[in-house]
């Protein structure tokens, strides 16, 4: 059986996981939200769309929807699946099946991405209240719902690497926080080139930031080649480092 | 005929912040085909390292491990075509109905979908789960859980099953079922490596035994043979019992026992 059906069986079993805790998926809708309304309840109104041009006539909603994408596709519950895995010692049962290391790695980065690109969809629909229209059309969401998917499956996999290095369900947790100072170290409330010399530098060194102008992009603007591939280069960049990293890591799990 | 399983001078050594830790020191072992061979040994002596390296799960240090005639460091995914799993802590998903778990697994090993489902079907009717094979495992008692860890450890037919410490945990009607069921696997042609801590388990069950003790293996041989041993070593009337050749393998003895209580008491 190739590696690609293992992953395959392994994705549909981790998407049965999640559709049956789905008290799990309830806070990755609410918090991005949540962070979504206070944002634009703080800052929307020094921002107005009438007089500021890198909104481009949209809401400053549109310009905040990129972090709460972000931010959902980042709570990705996969790892700490794999720890209960480990735990229960149904992970040693998988690795006793002659299952591709790959495979196993994948399984549930697939299934990552599929939940992303369906929370993210209901995200956009649950922001069309806000007055957001994705200015790129139909082509636009698509690859806005591949970016984030990519993302969620990159942040999974940073997860997955602290999971199988730990085992540890706390360290794993506390490895998500990560994602907060990558969060902000980006252009969240204003263009890059607004913000100040050292904050524009950090933004520059982080990644996030492409992923983020990338979507905005899509969202704000006709679609602009140039910053979405920028974005799609260092997700694949990533996405690669990622899986790599993974496959070493199960292949020296003892 | 090919050895079910053969070691040769099997190491494990793991490397801490506090030193290394050698878990198992050079381990020798040989069990045939079709055997049931138990595997015992006091907490930490090293038996479920050994089933480990031997079921492709942990790396081996040094030393060689065959089983069913592959070398399981060479060769990790044709010894796993061959060998199944029921390990310490039942390796079971909660999430996942009975039935769910054995036809992935099932498909996993290579299995096309509709012989997934048969395979599924006939060994929840093995393990006698029928009636709660779409149920989510969580729900599961400890002994159905462990009959539902047996069965998925057999959807590819292995010839050799490990299983370490079946039983632990498991109420005596439990437990007597986890033994028909291994009594039966064995009588289909399976080879069963057992390791256990209950030496009553091993004298029902295991046609030949190894005790391991510090990492190394201190006994080996029939139950009677390992019995008729101690008996004209320590000139007894009558043959004793497992527990007392357990006892006197990793270098504890009844006398010696009682003394140290005595001591206390005084």
């Amino acid at each position: 059986m190739s590696a690609t059906v293992q992953a395959r069986l392994l994705c549909g079993r981790a998407l049965r996981e999640g559709l049956r805790s789905p008290e799990a998926l309830l806070p990755t809708v609410f918090i991005p939200l949540f962070f979504l309304v206070v944002n634009v309840g703080q800052a929307g109104k020094i921002f107005p769309s009438s007089s500021t041009a890198f909104l481009h006539g949209q809401g400053y909603a549109a310009f905040q929807l990129p972090s709460s994408l972000l931010l959902a596709a980042s709570f990705g519950s996969a790892a700490l699946y794999l720890v209960e895995d480990i735990e229960g010692g149904y992970f040693d049962k998988l690795r006793a099946a002659p299952v591709s290391r790959p495979a196993l790695v994948l399984g549930r980065l697939l299934a990552e991405a599929v939940k992303s690109a369906l929370l993210t969809t209901v995200l956009v629909i649950a922001a069309l209240p806000f007055g957001i229209s994705i200015a790129s059309g139909p082509l636009g969401f698509v690859l806005l719902l591949v970016l984030t998917a990519l993302w969620a499956v990159v942040f999974a996999g940073f997860m997955q690497l602290i999971a199988l290095k730990t085992r540890s369900a706390a360290a794993t947790n506390s490895g998500g926080l990560v994602f907060f100072p990558l969060l902000f170290l980006t252009p969240n409330f204003v263009p890059r080139h607004m913000l100040t010399r050292p904050m524009e530098i950090a933004a520059t060194f982080n990644p996030v930031t492409y992923v983020m102008e990338a979507i905005r992009s899509l969202i704000l603007e006709d679609l602009a080649v140039a910053p979405v591939a920028r974005g799609f280069g260092v997700l694949a960049v990533l996405f690669v480092l990622m899986v790599a990293l993974n496959v070493r890591s199960i292949r020296s799990y003892d | 005929m090919k050895p079910a399983v053969e070691a040769h001078s099997l190491v494990k050594q793991y490397r801490g912040r506090s030193g290394t830790v050698d878990a198992v020191r050079g381990v020798d072992l040989q069990v045939s085909t079709g055997e049931i061979f138990g595997f015992l040994g006091p907490n930490g002596a090293g038996k479920s390292t050994t089933v480990r390296m031997l079921a492709t799960l942990t790396s081996i240090t040094s030393g060689t491990a065959r089983v069913a005639g592959i070398d399981v460091a060479a060769d990790p995914d044709g010894a796993r075509r061959c060998i199944g799993a029921a390990l310490q802590e039942a390796g079971l998903d909660p999430r996942q109905t009975g039935r769910e778990l054995l036809v992935l697994q099932a498909r996993l090993f290579g299995s096309s979908s509709s012989a997934a489902a048969t395979r599924a079907r006939e060994l929840l009717e093995l393990v006698d789960l029928v009636d709660a094979a779409d149920r989510r495992i969580k729900g599961y008692s400890g002994g159905m859980k462990r009959r539902l860890d047996l069965a998925s450890a057999l959807v590819h037919e292995p010839e050799v099953l490990f299983l370490d410490e079946p039983t632990t945990g498991l109420d005596p009607a439990s437990r007597l079922t986890v033994w028909d069921e291994v009594r039966r696997i064995n009588g289909r042609g399976t080879t069963v490596f057992l390791t256990t801590q209950y030496l009553e388990e091993a004298d029902q069950l295991c046609n030949r035994l190894a005790i391991i003790d510090g990492g190394v293996i201190v006994r080996e041989g029939t139950p009677q043979q390992l019995k008729a041993e101690v008996r004209e070593r320590r000139g007894l009337d009558a043959d004793p019992t497992l527990d007392e050749v357990f006892l006197d393998a990793t270098g504890r003895t009844r006398d010696r026992l009682a003394g140290e209580v005595q001591e206390v008491v005084a």
